[in-house]
């Protein structure tokens, strides 16, 4: 970014898009619940503490009122189509509150069996961009407090959605950091760059938050819970550690849709995210694909089509 | 505790010359588990069986395990033996200490370390392993032959005559190949014409033959006894219902400068025309990048003066599914042509030669269409740029064949015995003439084929000088050949009039696109793979596919024709039972864990993966899962790979198998 764009960069996003965000959630929400055309609405509570947000199911039009959107509203809803929440679908259709980012994931949800479209409503956001995690949270959304991911968002707005609410703020213009750290690991020889994942992995405690979190972790019972055989180590020592991380980044690799939840929650600060924008990049230039907000039939792993790249094939 | 026995093959010397066959029997002796261990000279013979047989009751073994050669090789043999012996025989497996260790390995220290290895962790997978019972499925009895040339023609006609169904796709208007364009055949100088084209008509009217030509294969599921292949008739233009033949489409058709391709582009045809005057079917085919009705809209001659009312310019291609229980691919070759090609291109062309510039340098081909009775020239040998009769012909063989620097090694096959009969083709035409041969040397194993090119050497006055070419330009209306005669060691320059080569044959222009369809191998050079080159020489190693003629490498006709009838024969041998007993080496779905997102449907290539719903007593939907139905999966394991929860395995090669064979090392 050159010296000029620094300069007009904006402040913060003006308060008053919050509002009309917000309003325009309710209203949808009170509307679709008194009409019974769903029988709950996945969105966002106010937290506990000023300036938080909390996901919610809301099944009356009164709850409905308290629905906002704000930009602590961080989380990735359609998590609770899948695990938490996975009996709220079998009652009826239910709509969700989705951003950009959300929704690549709900697509890859669809494309996967796992959500059918007519079972759900999406409320689309035309999303400004959400808090980083730890990030001061004062004085609203800024450079200093905005998450990583949204530095280069290219989902801003939704596409293909139910009904779009909200409409898109002057966005200021950031830094790329993640693009910018991940070039710089790029540039490593393949000696430091394992170093540089060797120490960030010896981090991990094992908590499996990324897993509980990834909308994509929809399994059962996951792979690494598996003792017949044992595909690998439990405790949190450093083979199993890595193994951990390159079967998550592989399982996620043209699935990941990019909402970068993993790395949200992980008490370690373990740069999840880089992995899989690492994946996508690779996925980008094999096949092409990019992770999408409308429903693929195949994803570029589960299909096959005869240009496809074959030089891995010696 | 597992009681398993271990028997080292030494294969002849195959496998002992470089590993110590007696050591790996020892130290397998050693693994827990282990009852039995030996080492026998030749494990598949009579003895060596019995052996096995005798060790399985002796020690009360409950598994077994063939240190030997590939599974590909004789895993079904030791599986007999050890069902004979009354144990499962999938609780028989094959460990390769031949293909994967003797035979690639110099160091006998190394190789016997890695043999031993190779043990040790099949006894683990042996151990592991679970009686399985074999799969039956029903078996189709209708056949697919792709391609109908004389390949495609002979397989068919065996097969209706033993009374199956068939199905002939050929992607051309006409069936007849490549054999219906050539004048006479070698050794015996019979006309192909009248060899060939009773045999198209029989085709044509034999009651169990369906004949689709202008049609491609679009798509093939399923897998051997059962598959379902998507044929793609593309459009005519003519209603083949309708059309009678009678010709009258072609001859008031205004469009009658394209070049033929049946003549090599030596003669003209029509925009609705038929290949050539004896092609089966002998329905017209509208050549829309050619016909000015399609290019402009203006025209449909043929349609008004249609009888029958026949031609119909608004069809579309069709796609028709036939089911069929074994296929026969039968796509022939093509010539390589001399022309420049790309840089990167494996094979390149011949600059020395002018890259097919010259107008009288023709090719084996088109010297075929100028001898021939019904082609361009009514069987005079004229040359192409002035009409004139050559009286000065070189023929030059191996061009682009045995040419490692333009990026083919292999040999040709059946030049030298074609060039020999045009040389005496030649020689019959035009008395006066004289005929010179540069050969590198000439390959005539076959029966009456060394004197078959004898008598073109000593009695038709061929000239042959053994050299290659290394360069030919035109000189006013004459090409100097220059090149080398290696015997007397001189150069030698030769202006002709004429130039043929016999350029190699090469697989047909999208034969790996095919065999990517089919899912059957091929080599570099596109050439399809049979399962075994000594064994199985018509099988490919995908069960149910079988190969006939020269797609599967340059052959000539007797060679096609019996390698043909043997396909045709295998095909029988599959029709002549009602159930196929098959490999009980299928996916399983661990519902209690499948969470249904189908990626193992996805990517299924045999279509066998379907959803399942699973319902509670009230009949409310638990979830759906993916069921593998087991007669149509083919063990591939694709779905086992793709599955991201470990939900879904191959009998025989289970995670924990696997596993435990890493392990094992």
């Amino acid at each position: 970014m050159n010296a000029k764009a620094e300069k007009i960069r904006v402040a913060s996003i003006d308060p008053s898009y919050y509002q009309a965000v917000t309003d325009a959630i309710r209203t949808e929400a009170v509307k679709l619940l008194s009409e019974e055309a769903v029988v709950a609405v996945v969105g966002y509570l106010p937290g506990r503490r000023i300036g938080t947000a909390v996901p919610g199911l809301v099944t009356t039009p009164e709850q409905a009122q308290q629905l906002i959107f704000s930009p602590a509203c961080v989380n990735n809803l359609s998590l609770y189509l899948t695990k938490a929440k996975k009996g709220v679908l079998k009652k009826g259709k239910v709509a969700i509150i989705a951003k950009g980012c959300d929704l690549r994931a709900l697509a890859g949800l669809m494309g996967e069996s796992q959500v059918k479209k007519e079972d759900i409503y999406t409320i689309g956001i035309a999303c400004a961009g959400v808090f980083g995690a730890n990030s001061d949270r004062k004085g609203g959304l800024t450079e200093a407090s905005i998450a990583r991911k949204c530095r280069e968002c290219t989902v801003h707005q939704p596409e293909g959605v139910d009904l779009l609410v909200g409409t898109l703020p002057e966005l200021p213009q950031l830094t790329a950091l993640e693009a910018q750290e991940l070039a710089r690991l790029e540039a490593l020889t393949p000696e430091e760059r394992w170093a540089y994942w060797k120490e960030q992995f010896s981090k991990c405690i094992r908590c499996l938050a990324c897993r509980q979190v990834c909308p994509f972790c929809y399994c059962e019972q996951c792979l690494c819970d598996k003792n017949r055989p044992q595909a690998l180590e439990s405790s949190p020592r450093p083979a199993g550690n890595t193994a951990w991380h390159i079967v998550r980044a592989m399982h996620l690799a043209g699935r990941c849709g990019g909402c970068a939840e993993c790395e949200r929650v992980c008490p370690m600060d373990i740069p999840l995210n880089l992995l899989n924008r690492r994946m996508a990049m690779e996925l980008k230039e094999l096949y092409d694909y990019e992770a999408s907000m409308v429903p693929q039939e195949k994803g570029p792993l589960t299909r096959y089509q005869e240009d496809d790249d074959q030089s891995f094939i010696k | 505790m597992s009681r398993i026995g271990v028997f080292v093959c030494h294969c002849g010397e195959n496998i002992s010359r470089t590993v110590d066959v007696e050591r790996v029997a020892k130290e397998a002796g050693d693994i827990p588990g282990v009852a039995f261990s030996c080492d026998y000279k030749y494990m598949c013979s009579d003895p060596g069986q019995n052996l096995l047989k005798k060790a399985v009751a002796d020690n009360n073994l409950d598994g077994v395990l063939v240190a030997a050669c590939s599974p590909r090789m004789h895993e079904k043999t030791f599986r007999k033996a050890a069902s004979a012996a009354g144990l499962n025989p999938y609780l028989c497996e094959m460990g390769n200490i031949r293909e994967h260790c003797s035979w690639v390995h110099e160091d006998r220290e190394e190789a016997t370390a890695k043999a031993s290895d190779i043990v040790k962790l099949m006894v683990e997978r042996v151990k592991k392993g679970k009686s399985l019972a074999p799969i039956t499925v029903p078996v189709t009895k209708k056949a697919l032959v792709i391609g109908g040339g004389i390949a495609g023609i002979q397989a068919a006609l065996d097969i209706a005559d033993a009374g199956h169904q068939v199905v002939m796709v050929e992607r051309e208007p006409s069936i007849g190949g490549h054999m219906a364009q050539l004048s006479e055949t070698f050794p015996t100088l019979d006309c192909s014409q009248c060899i060939m084209t009773p045999k198209m008509v029989d085709v044509a009217n034999h009651p169990n033959i369906t004949l689709y030509t202008f049609a491609e294969i679009e798509k093939v599921e399923g897998y051997i006894g059962n598959f379902q292949v998507t044929v793609r008739k593309k459009a005519r233009s003519v209603d083949e219902s309708k059309c009678t033949g009678c010709g009258v489409c072609m001859t008031k058709c205004p469009k009658k400068k394209i070049p033929n391709e049946f003549d090599q582009g030596h003669g003209m045809r029509t925009a609705i025309y038929v290949p050539f005057p004896q092609a089966v079917p002998n329905t017209p085919v509208i050549d829309r990048q050619n016909c000015t009705m399609f290019q402009s809209g203006k025209c449909g001659v043929c349609q008004k003066v249609c009888g029958p009312g026949a031609v119909d310019f608004e069809q579309q291609d069709t796609l028709i599914v036939e089911p069929v229980g074994a296929i026969v691919v039968a796509t022939g070759f093509k010539l390589y042509s001399i022309e420049r090609q790309p840089e990167d291109s494996p094979i390149q062309g011949y600059g020395e030669f002018g890259y097919g510039t010259i107008p009288d340098i023709i090719d084996g081909m088109t010297f075929e269409r100028l001898a021939s009775a019904s082609g361009p020239t009514g069987g005079k040998i004229l040359r192409p740029s002035d009409g004139k009769e050559p009286k000065q012909v070189v023929f030059i063989q191996c061009v682009g064949s045995r040419a490692r620097e333009k990026g083919i090694s292999y040999c040709s096959k059946v030049c030298c015995m074609y060039t020999a009969k045009h040389t005496m083709l030649y020689h019959h035409k035009v008395h006066d003439g004289q005929a010179y041969v540069f050969y590198m040397d000439a390959r005539t194993p076959g029966k009456g084929y060394d004197e078959f090119w004898r008598r073109a050497v000593e009695e038709e006055e061929a000239v042959y000088i053994r050299g290659m070419v290394s360069r030919m330009y035109q000189r006013g209306d004459k090409i100097v050949v220059m090149g080398s005669d290696t015997l007397v060691g001189v150069q030698v320059e030769i202006e002709a009039d004429l130039v043929v080569m016999a350029t190699a044959v090469q697989a047909q222009d999208g034969a790996d696109l095919l065999a990517q369809k089919l899912g059957i191998s091929y080599d570099k050079y596109n050439f399809y793979s049979e399962a075994h080159a000594k064994l199985k020489p018509v099988e490919c190693a995908t069960a149910g596919i079988y190969l006939a003629g020269a797609c599967q490498g340059p052959k000539d006709i007797p060679d096609t024709v019996s390698q043909a009838s043997a396909a045709a024969a295998k095909v029988m041998t599959l029709f002549a039972k009602d159930q196929l007993e098959r490999d009980p080496v299928v996916a399983k779905v661990n519902e209690k864990y499948c969470v249904g997102c189908l990626a193992c449907k996805k990517v299924c290539p045999y279509g066998a993966v379907e959803e399942r719903e699973i319902r509670d007593r009230q009949g409310n939907l638990v979830k759906v899962v993916a069921s593998v139905n087991p007669g149509v999966c083919g063990g591939c394991g694709t779905c086992q790979a793709t599955c991201p929860s470990k939900s879904v395995e191959l009998d025989g090669y289970t995670d924990e198998q696997i596993m435990a064979m890493i392990e094992a090392l």
